[in-house]
């Protein structure tokens, strides 16, 4: 219990977001004041013990024998912690002045500093059932986000949430109890910790797929992904951190565990378990792409994109090779930094201008100037353009499913082709419009609308930024993955 | 970082220049056209320096593990010499033109260090030891020479842009594929290494590399203006500033080709079918190119027209080059000569397309038409490109489509079969002369337009007024870049013939056993056959369908550009945009509301929650209480509830626990 701290940067921020909900604070300024403060400390926290902290594992209580409440820092959760505490700070900063426009902001910032205890509490998890506590946890907080405008749409988007994570649990939960079951210990290990002894491997199979349905719920799999699409009505810095940092990416992050940490590669590779995840992994990122180039709603594209890009990640997971794992990694990183960066710029035009529509944005590059340029090197890192760390990640994939060498890993690579002349079309088909209006719709160059002020463009330009210097210098985080995927972390 | 350093500062130079312009222009304009060209003749003197290391027989090599993950390297050997040469030189003509150019546009910053980023690209295309360090730098080069193309900002040239973007970006993807493919299949993208892993790898999936292989080809090939990837070419040359036209159609061209051969020349080294692929699309290119330059009535249109049409004639070579197997030096020749000389005449040519522009805001025929008249020194400089890249004897084109059009014949005297007939190569043949004829027609159509035609209402006003049409600056440009073309063309033996030893080590051919007499009389031959046929064409076709005589000595122009013929506007845009997503969209909506469709399926069968039948909301409001209490009276609503059923079970326990005890 000597590294007890572990704990801390999970409960500061749901304590303090308890506290703002039932105290909440009438002066804006204070309150933005002391919640950014608040999340930069618990970033600073969050990132020393992720780094410099024991990695020793913390049994908070036993509920039994074999179930306990245990928290442990590994690579896995390092990557996925430092990628939450990082954007946090950025997305905290962005919300500030987009909630302006939006009611009751106290409310807001409680639920919305609540999710990332949570979404610690996800990385520094050390065995299936803290995982899948603070994975429920996390639907629980964010229903209200999504829920938070009170308008029909939004209501219904949550609800569909609701059903939609309710459901994924049901199927999630009978993986908890196999695991806890026929797991000794059942604290994450790589390359696996069923006992193969105790149940045939066929059933850890059907459970496997069974589970990965249920996490997939979040990581929006194809024909789980409508809560999704929905959710894009949400306010967008909630829309930007659901969709490209905190569920999403828990989605995400659950299935590598139990792809790579609780089930092994070793009975999954080479069997049916494989095509069927591999299958709906690859068919969703060809439906993902599809539906965004077809959407013309600015965000509701970003969310389709977002469903194709995250089974991209769960693509190169499912190749259930290193490689593959260190490949699914770099596009969460990739995908992560690109997505809410995009995100962002999407907000920004709504709050400046108004527009939601893609047609209607013709020249506004002009206009918002810096956040248009920020928005074409997300555009960049997306579609897989050198220089930005979207190339590295997706060259990664490549090199992953070529060695895969069998029939289904050659099908990534098609499907990896395909899904980036898709995301050349809908994500440059903005940047075109934005810079180049069609004719006769110029009417907005010389407008006065004007880039969003500094709290709006800092974390922009970060990411932007973020994109290039990974782009360029990806070695330090190449390095990392590698020695997480062997286990050496 | 490893190997000469100088090498890696020949591409970062320009980066750190690009941004060292920026912000003198922020302080004096004068200034920073100083800067950009002096940082670019500082380039040249550069490479030169390091060329000339490279002639006398080192090899110069810079490496730089780890950036953009798998690292980049450069080498410098005779073929990258030359076009890093070429490419200094053309910058330099450029930026220097361009101080007269773009003196009243808008942007002139950001030109500048759009201007210099992408020469830094450039040399990292033409440097790069690895197609990895080529693919990155490939795309930044497109993506940094985007901005040339959008440079006027006006809703034509923004059209361009976006189309050149969209072909970038999308050639772009096709390229990495390839790259990808090759990667696996080959282990290595090292060029010089490409040859040996080939060998391997055709033993094993053949089909494999030419699927890559034909990626890689038309993702390069899309750059280079290739077939069917060339609809950037003619819209985007006409809108963008002239200086940035000469590179776009001189250098970057060069640098798709560059590419290409890259491959050409390592894993398809002697494949016949791979020649006959490139020799297929180098004919098409050719052609169509040619017949647009001769319909366009739009000076620098009717110019990228002919780039397309000179790239196709390199492509021919290359094809060639794969059908002759080991006995390929003249169609390699050919390949460099012609590569080379096309870089010039497109430099000086656009170069005066430049003048024109700047002095009259216009490049339409009908509106420039007789600007040339009285001006000899223009005169000169253009004719000195129009013979040139009609292959006139004397001009260089004369010497290196020689060495194309020799490497034909060469392959029908050895019975060489194209898509196994013998016919066709023959026709291959004609269509390389007739294509070369139709050259010729459509530079005797611009240089009548520009120095014979008359302009019925502004003649008077073009002879004197533009008197002063240019700066000595920009004289000097046009004398440099006209005056190198007759001097290779008259002397091929003493400089074209060293340029392309010196590149033989690329291609890894053999020497030439022989010289070349190319002013023998089967080689003036070919010549002679396309001037007639240029000569035939324009006095027959184009004076008659495109030109209208209005007044003597003085002819308009209709248009009779195929509009129709627009693939961009046509097919491209709509299959990838509309089409594909279309149908995979209209496969996809039906399972999309599937999960959606069964949860309210389920919720309105199976779970639905038990409702009172009620007629009316008002008979509703009376009747609920009672109703309820009739069923709890009934005692129905207590046994078909939850927790009626765990009670009972509580029940059945308590029972059980009290029997076994």
């Amino acid at each position: 219990m000597e590294n007890i701290y572990i704990i801390i940067p999970i409960l500061l921020p749901i304590l303090a977001g308890a506290l703002l909900f039932f105290f909440p604070i009438k002066d804006r300024k204070r309150r933005n004041i002391a919640v950014e403060s608040l999340v930069i400390v618990n970033s600073a926290i969050s990132l020393g013990i992720l780094w410099a902290g024991s990695k020793e594992s913390l049994i908070l209580f036993e509920l039994y024998k074999n179930v306990s409440l245990l928290f442990r820092i590994d690579g896995l959760g390092m990557l996925f912690g430092t990628i939450v505490s990082t954007l946090w700070p950025l997305a905290t900063l962005y919300a500030f002045e987009y909630m302006t426009h939006e009611t009751r902001e106290n409310t807001f910032f409680a639920f919305y500093t609540m999710t990332y205890g949570v979404s610690l509490g996800i990385a520094y998890a050390g065995n299936m059932m803290t995982m899948y506590l603070f994975y429920e946890l996390l639907t629980l907080v964010t229903i209200p986000l999504v829920m938070h405008t009170m308008i029909p749409r939004a209501r219904r988007a949550g609800r569909q949430y609701a059903y939609y994570s309710i459901g994924g649990a049901a199927f999630a939960f009978t993986s908890l109890i196999f695991i806890t079951v026929y797991g000794e210990g059942a604290s994450f290990a790589i390359g696996g910790v069923m006992d193969h002894t105790l149940v045939d491997d066929n059933i850890l199979r059907l459970i496997y797929v069974m589970a990965f349905l249920g996490f997939g719920v979040k990581a929006a799999v194809f024909p789980l992904h409508g809560w999704l699409i929905s959710a894009s009505v949400a306010p967008t810095p909630v829309t930007a951190l659901l969709h490209a940092v905190a569920v999403v990416k828990a989605g995400v992050f659950a299935v590598l565990r139990l792809t790579y940490y609780c089930y092994g590669t070793e009975i999954l590779k080479g069997s049916w378990a494989q095509d069927i995840v591999m299958g709906i992994a690859m068919f969703t990122v060809v439906y993902g792409s599809t539906m965004a180039v077809k959407e013309v709603h600015f965000k509701r594209r970003l969310a389709y994109s977002t469903i194709s890009n995250l089974s991209y990640i769960l693509m190169a997971a499912t190749l259930m090779s290193p490689l593959g794992m260190i490949a699914a990694m770099c596009h969460m990183v990739a995908h992560a930094i690109g997505k809410i960066c995009a995100f962002f710029v999407s907000g920004s035009v709504m709050f400046k201008t108004g527009y939601h529509f893609i047609p209607a944005l013709d020249g506004v590059g002009h206009q918002m100037k810096k956040t248009f340029l920020t928005f074409t090197v997300s555009a960049m890192s997306l579609t897989g353009i050198p220089l930005t760390i979207g190339f590295i990640s997706k060259w990664r994939i490549a090199k992953a499913a070529f060695a895969g060498e069998t029939l289904l890993s050659y099908g990534v690579v098609i499907v990896l082709f395909y899904a980036a002349l898709m995301a050349a079309i809908y994500m440059f088909t903005v940047v075109i419009r934005a810079f180049c209006p069609e004719k006769g719709k110029e009417r907005l160059i010389g407008g006065d609308t004007t880039d969003p002020t500094w709290r709006m463009l800092i974390p922009l330009g970060v990411f932007a930024a973020a994109m290039i210097v990974l782009g360029v210098h990806s070695g330090p985080l190449l390095d990392f993955l590698e020695q997480v995927a062997a286990g050496s972390i | 970082m490893q190997g000469n350093i100088l090498l890696g500062l020949t591409v970062g130079w320009p980066f750190a220049a690009a941004l060292l312009c920026y912000l003198t222009g922020r302080f004096s304009k004068r200034m920073r056209n100083y800067a950009a060209d002096l940082s670019i003749l500082l380039e040249l003197l550069l490479f030169a320096s390091l060329a000339v290391q490279v002639w006398q027989g080192e090899t110069v090599t810079f490496e730089a593990a780890g950036i953009c993950s798998l690292g980049i390297c450069f080498v410098l050997d005779g073929f990258r010499a030359l076009f890093g040469l070429l490419s200094a030189f053309l910058w330099l003509m450029s930026a220097l033109m361009s101080n007269e150019y773009m003196k009243h546009e808008r942007n002139r910053n950001r030109y500048y260090m759009f201007l210099l980023f992408t020469l830094g690209a450039t040399m990292g295309v033409f440097l790069s030891a690895d197609l990895y360090t080529t693919f990155i730098f490939f795309e930044i080069m497109s993506f940094t020479s985007y901005v040339w193309v959008a440079q006027n900002e006006t809703p034509q040239a923004l059209d361009a842009a976006s189309t050149y973007l969209g072909i970038a970006v999308v050639g772009g993807l096709i390229l990495l594929m390839g790259l990808f493919m090759l990667h696996h299949l080959l282990g290595t993208l090292r060029i010089d290494e490409l040859y040996e892993a080939g060998k391997k790898a055709w033993t094993e999936d053949s089909g494999q590399i030419y699927t890559a292989g034909a990626l890689i080809l038309l993702g390069f090939g899309a750059k280079a203006g290739m077939f069917p990837l060339h609809v950037w070419m003619p819209k985007a040359h006409t809108v963008s500033p002239a200086p940035a036209s000469v590179l776009l159609s001189g250098i970057l061209t060069k640098a798709g080709l560059f590419g290409i051969l890259s491959v050409s020349c390592n894993i398809f080294r002697y494949d016949p079918w791979w020649g006959t692929a490139v020799l297929l699309l180098g004919m098409v290119t050719m052609t169509l190119g040619a017949v647009l330059a001769v319909f366009a009535v739009n000076l620098k249109r009717t110019l990228a027209c002919s780039s397309m049409s000179q790239i196709g004639f390199v492509l021919i070579g290359l094809g060639m080059a794969g059908l002759l197997g080991e006995e390929n030096q003249l169609a390699v020749r050919g390949i460099v000569l012609h590569m080379m000389n096309h870089s010039l005449f497109k430099l000086v040519l656009f170069l005066a397309a430049g003048v024109v522009f700047m002095n009259l805001e216009e490049l339409e025929l009908n509106q420039i038409r007789g600007f040339g008249r009285r001006k000899p020194f223009l005169q000169l400089a253009f004719l000195s490109g129009a013979l040139g890249i009609g292959g006139i004897p004397l001009f260089s084109g004369y010497v290196s489509k020689t060495l194309l059009h020799e490497s034909i014949v060469e392959y029908i005297h050895e019975g060489g079969t194209v898509l196994g007939s013998t016919g066709f190569t023959s026709f291959v043949e004609l269509l390389f002369l007739f294509c070369g004829g139709l050259t010729v027609a459509y530079m005797i159509k611009l240089y009548h337009a520009l120095f014979r035609n008359r302009h019925p209402v502004r003649q008077k006003e073009f002879e004197e007024q533009y008197r002063n049409y240019a700066n000595p600056m920009t004289k000097l440009t046009l004398l440099l870049s006209g005056a190198v073309i007759p001097v290779l063309g008259i002397l091929p033996g003493v400089t074209m013939e060293r340029i392309a030893d010196s590149t033989g080590t690329f291609f890894a051919v053999h020497p030439l056993e022989h010289e070349i007499a190319y002013f023998s009389f089967v080689n003036l031959k070919g010549a002679v056959i396309s001037v007639a046929v240029g000569c035939l064409v324009y006095f027959l076709f184009i004076k008659k369908t495109v030109m209208v005589r209005e007044a003597p000595g003085c002819y308009g122009y209709k248009n009779l550009w195929p509009v129709w013929l627009d693939l961009e506007k046509k097919v491209y845009v709509p299959a990838l945009t509309k089409w594909l997503p279309s149908v995979c969209a209209g496969i996809f909506r039906i399972p999309d509301r599937l999960v959606d469709f069964i949860i309210l399926t389920l919720k309105e069968t199976l779970y639905r929650p038990l409702r009172l039948q009620t007629e009316s909301e008002e008979a509703a409001r009376i009747s609920r209480a009672e109703r309820i209490r009739g069923r709890m009276e009934s005692h129905k609503w207590m046994t078909i509830s939850l927790s009626f059923g765990f009670l009972m079970c509580c029940i059945g326990i308590v029972i059980m626990v009290l029997c076994v005890l």
